[in-house]
């Protein structure tokens, strides 16, 4: 049975649209999933058709664009009435993309440049449209800022493969059918030398089993793979007492966490479409920690977020994954920064890290997904997935993350004089977010 | 009673945009508008940017041609800097252009509109769409999803990304392409051209099938604006190209645009409307886009696409203001693209690393970067201080070009349905998909 799916677009570009495209023979794959009843880019429907039906007709709508337009507003709060889940489609949904930059000024100032300023312009007294036109919000807010939304998918645009996983993920088609009984029941270590009773983090009470219990044949605890169960062990309650207080667990507990949640909600954390991450994401804007994932045994739906609760606050997560952790480079490499170089200065090597090199490249600051394509061709990042933190001084915090973990001979204050367009160069798709610039 | 008809969103395009068309008591049609309904002011938010991440920022003004708005700042910046790019950035980046081109054409072609030929003007609204001709014609839509996707992974290739590339840079490219994926795409290329080949057969089909609506719907004489190279097409670099309704053609440096180009601003429209300013407003509205191209160019750059545009002009006239013509002319584009890829990739530039000069230095003034975009021609004015950072910046952006001579192509055809009734004696072919 096809599941309904509306996709929205704001102002933007179709980017995101045309990455879902980019996946041509992979969507002969996944079409016959989705029941389209809102898609004006492809499909032929009206926007009255969208209004006609009764709210929370549509499982998934995606809504692309930032929140320029008051009609884009108005969209926004239609899609979320129709809509059970709603996903913020690319980095301009999420954090407003480079339109965004536009809050650097008065709205006024915009308009005026475009409609009465603009050299081409031949009206004796030009003046901002009015006649059936939707007019401007006078500053571009994140999407969430406008209506709830549930899944956070980044990038500009997200890569095909990102999108893929959420339409299979959010479709039900992943994650793998849960088992009926937990991994424990088949452990081998069940009855002796159980991890729990030892006081390690092991996730076999909620688990579900069919693996080759490779792991805790091994001496490794289980770190929540085949994702959830349809029921719980008996020793449900020693994990659940352990998330409890988790600040106690060991610091190589800790670590995993993130891991386990990111096995465990199924979604590979490097694969593009960063879902766990996303959720962390959501956690951390919203303070809501709940899972998205329906039909939980009520102690694993706990404990799950619980985890998210821990996560959302702490540094391991925010640092967890950049551009620089999937870029190819070399850190720490025989190259130097002297000086902040221009994109334009000289042509960079293919080995070193760009930054190293003397260029501005963001992927410090910048959360992973992307696969660091960019890199690749010899270009620095610019920041389109977003950042790894938020509510602070972006350009301090990179150039204290610059300093710190890369071969900068600079001053912290010689970088900062030396970098000329700071809201530009660190700011570029996420300045709607900033409410500084509000 | 008054009759308003409103179609609201426009769909199958990229953007935002509604139709409005109002009828009198007197059954006559009153006004006509075409409504786009966003603007995102990119004019004012890349002031104070670095000139060079200015083409790092404006590709997001389209997602299907983010290719023009990468190359045409840049050239924009090198005009203003007086920067000279070596032989094969100049390669490069005409390859990059054509696989755009490519890509975005057969997106066009078989996505956006052969789902109106394919099942008729009469079809269901809920099955007018490219999911069903996949379903209804698998063979042809594996072919165009190929299509796509092998002008989508050239322009990876190249640009680090098919949608916001990347890899042009003030100066030149980035990176050369590498030996193994240009061999790769080379030998792609005999399956590609026999893909287009049968991709004319069905489109040269679809005008035979359609000559009656062809010949005589929304035939409208505008002027025109194009870039040839010495009258020869090219969508990377040349001169601006105007044709008169009667057929006349004039040539423009880029750097006169302003003399040349006036931007009407309309009560009615965020996008303004575009005319040829000699002629003055609404006289002079012209089109751009694919048949503005094929009435500029004297010739296409390649035999198979030289051809293919003479026997388009032996039947429709060197100048033609037919506008369902502009289907067929994509084709004639994208015949040219597919021939200029195969033509690019055998050329040892382009894995030449020698594709960056190192001789770039800011300088204060202003420079103009001009492409054609598969949507028309992409104009860039960009302001630079001394130290490179962007003061002012003036677009004028493919799509707009189109504005005023959408609607009026939407007024004339709806005084052609509405007054004259001229539909109904249309002879229509039966449609392919039932």
């Amino acid at each position: 049975m096809a599941v309904k799916v509306a996709f929205m677009q704001s102002s933007d570009c179709w980017g995101c649209h045309q990455s879902l495209l980019n996946a041509h023979l992979g969507l002969l794959k996944i079409l016959p999933a989705l029941d389209i009843v809102y898609w004006p880019a492809v499909v032929d429907f009206k926007h009255d058709s969208l209004k006609a039906r009764p709210d929370g007709d549509i499982l998934v709508g995606f809504i692309e664009g930032s929140m320029r337009t008051n009609a884009d507003i108005e969209n926004a709060k239609l899609m979320r009435a129709k809509c059970q889940l709603i996903i913020a489609f690319g980095s301009c949904a999420c954090y407003g993309s480079v339109h965004g930059l536009a809050n650097q000024w008065d709205i006024q100032e915009a308009i005026t440049r475009k409609f009465t300023e603009a050299e081409s312009i031949t009206n004796e007294n030009p003046k901002e449209p009015k006649e059936h036109m939707p007019g401007f919000a006078s500053k571009i807010v994140p999407l969430d800022e406008v209506i709830s939304v549930d899944v956070y998918m980044g990038g500009c645009p997200p890569k095909p493969e990102a999108i893929f996983s959420a339409v299979e993920f959010l479709l039900g088609q992943k994650p793998q059918p849960m088992s009926e009984t937990a991994f424990c029941n088949d452990c081998s270590l069940n009855n002796e030398n159980c991890f729990l009773e030892k006081g390690t983090l092991c996730f076999g009470p909620i688990t579900s089993t069919g693996c080759t219990l490779k792991c805790t044949d091994d001496g490794n605890p289980c770190v929540g793979c085949l994702g959830p169960a349809k029921s719980v062990s008996s020793r449900v309650g020693k994990l659940a007492q352990m998330t409890e207080n988790l600040e106690q667990i060991s610091s190589g507990d800790k670590r995993n966490l993130y891991e386990f949640l990111t096995l465990f909600l199924n979604v590979p954390l490097m694969a593009g479409f960063d879902l766990a991450g996303d959720i962390l994401q959501q956690v951390k804007k919203t303070g809501e920690t709940q899972t998205p994932l329906a039909n939980l045994p009520y102690e694993t739906g706990n404990i799950a977020t619980k985890i998210m609760a821990f996560l959302k606050n702490r540094r391991d997560f925010t640092e967890i994954s950049t551009v620089c952790d999937t870029c190819p480079r070399k850190i720490g490499s025989k190259s130097q920064m002297t000086k902040v170089k221009r994109d334009y200065e000289g042509l960079p090597n293919m080995e070193d890290c760009l930054i190293e090199q003397g260029y501005l490249c963001a992927g410090p600051i910048t959360r992973a997904g992307c696969g660091g394509l960019c890199l690749k061709v010899n270009t620095p990042c610019s920041g389109c997935y977003g950042q790894t933190s938020w509510n602070v001084d972006q350009i301090e915090r990179y150039v204290d993350v610059v300093k710190k973990g890369y071969n900068v001979a600079l001053s912290k204050e010689e970088m900062l004089v030396q970098i000329k367009d700071k809201l530009g160069f660190a700011e570029k798709f996420t300045l709607a977010t900033n409410k500084n610039y509000r | 009673m008054v009759k308003e008809i409103v179609v609201e969103p426009v769909t199958r395009l990229e953007g935002h945009g509604g139709l409005r068309i109002v009828i009198g008591d007197d059954g006559k049609v009153k006004d006509a508008q075409f409504n786009i309904t966003s603007t995102r002011f990119f004019e004012k938010f890349c002031e104070g940017r670095y000139c060079e991440h200015v083409p790092r920022i404006t590709p997001r003004i389209c997602g299907i041609c983010p290719i023009p708005h990468h190359l045409a700042p840049t050239k924009a910046v090198e005009d203003a800097w007086g920067v000279e790019i070596p032989p094969a950035a100049y390669k490069l980046r005409q390859l990059l252009m054509n696989a755009k081109q490519y890509s975005s054409h057969m997106l066009h072609f078989y996505a956006l509109a052969a789902p109106d030929f394919l099942l008729g003007p009469f079809a269901d609204p809920a099955l007018r769409n490219v999911v069903h001709v996949i379903n209804k014609m698998p063979d042809v839509g594996a072919m165009a999803l190929k299509m796509m996707d092998f002008g989508q992974k050239l322009c990876a290739e190249i640009g680090g990304k098919s949608v916001h590339p990347v890899s042009a840079i003030v100066g030149g490219m980035k990176k050369p392409m590498d030996e193994a994926a240009r061999d790769k795409f080379l030998k792609m290329v005999p399956e590609q051209v026999d893909f287009m080949l049968k991709t004319v057969d069905i489109a040269l089909k679809v005008v035979t099938d359609y000559w009656d609506v062809v010949a005589n719907v929304g035939v409208v004489p505008t002027y025109y604006l194009g870039m040839t190279k010495n009258g020869v097409h090219d969508i990377y670099d040349g001169d601006l190209r105007i044709v008169t309704p009667d057929g006349k053609k004039i040539d423009y440096d880029v750097h006169d645009y302003l003399n040349v180009l006036g931007e009407h601003v309309p009560d009615h429209s965020y996008a303004t409307h575009m005319y040829y300013k000699p002629a003055g407003y609404p006289d002079g509205i012209y089109r751009a886009n694919t048949l503005a191209m094929t009435n500029c160019a004297d010739r296409m750059a390649t035999p198979l696409a030289d051809g293919a545009l003479k026997e388009m002009k032996a039947k429709i006239g060197d100048v033609s203001h037919h506008t369902f013509a502009y289907h067929w002319a994509r084709i004639i584009e994208a015949v040219e693209s597919i021939e200029l890829i195969a033509q690019y990739l055998e050329d040892p530039d382009i894995v030449n690393p020698d594709c960056k000069t190192l001789d770039v230095e800011p300088r204060e003034g202003n420079g103009v970067g001009v492409v054609e975009a598969p949507r028309g021609i992409l104009l860039y004015n960009i302001w630079s201080n001394d130290q490179g950072i962007c003061n002012k910046l003036n677009l004028l952006v493919a799509t707009n070009h189109n504005i005023a001579g959408i609607e009026k192509s939407l007024m004339h055809v709806a005084k052609q349905v509405f007054e004259d009734k001229a539909l109904e004696g249309l002879k229509l072919p039966d449609p392919w998909i039932k």
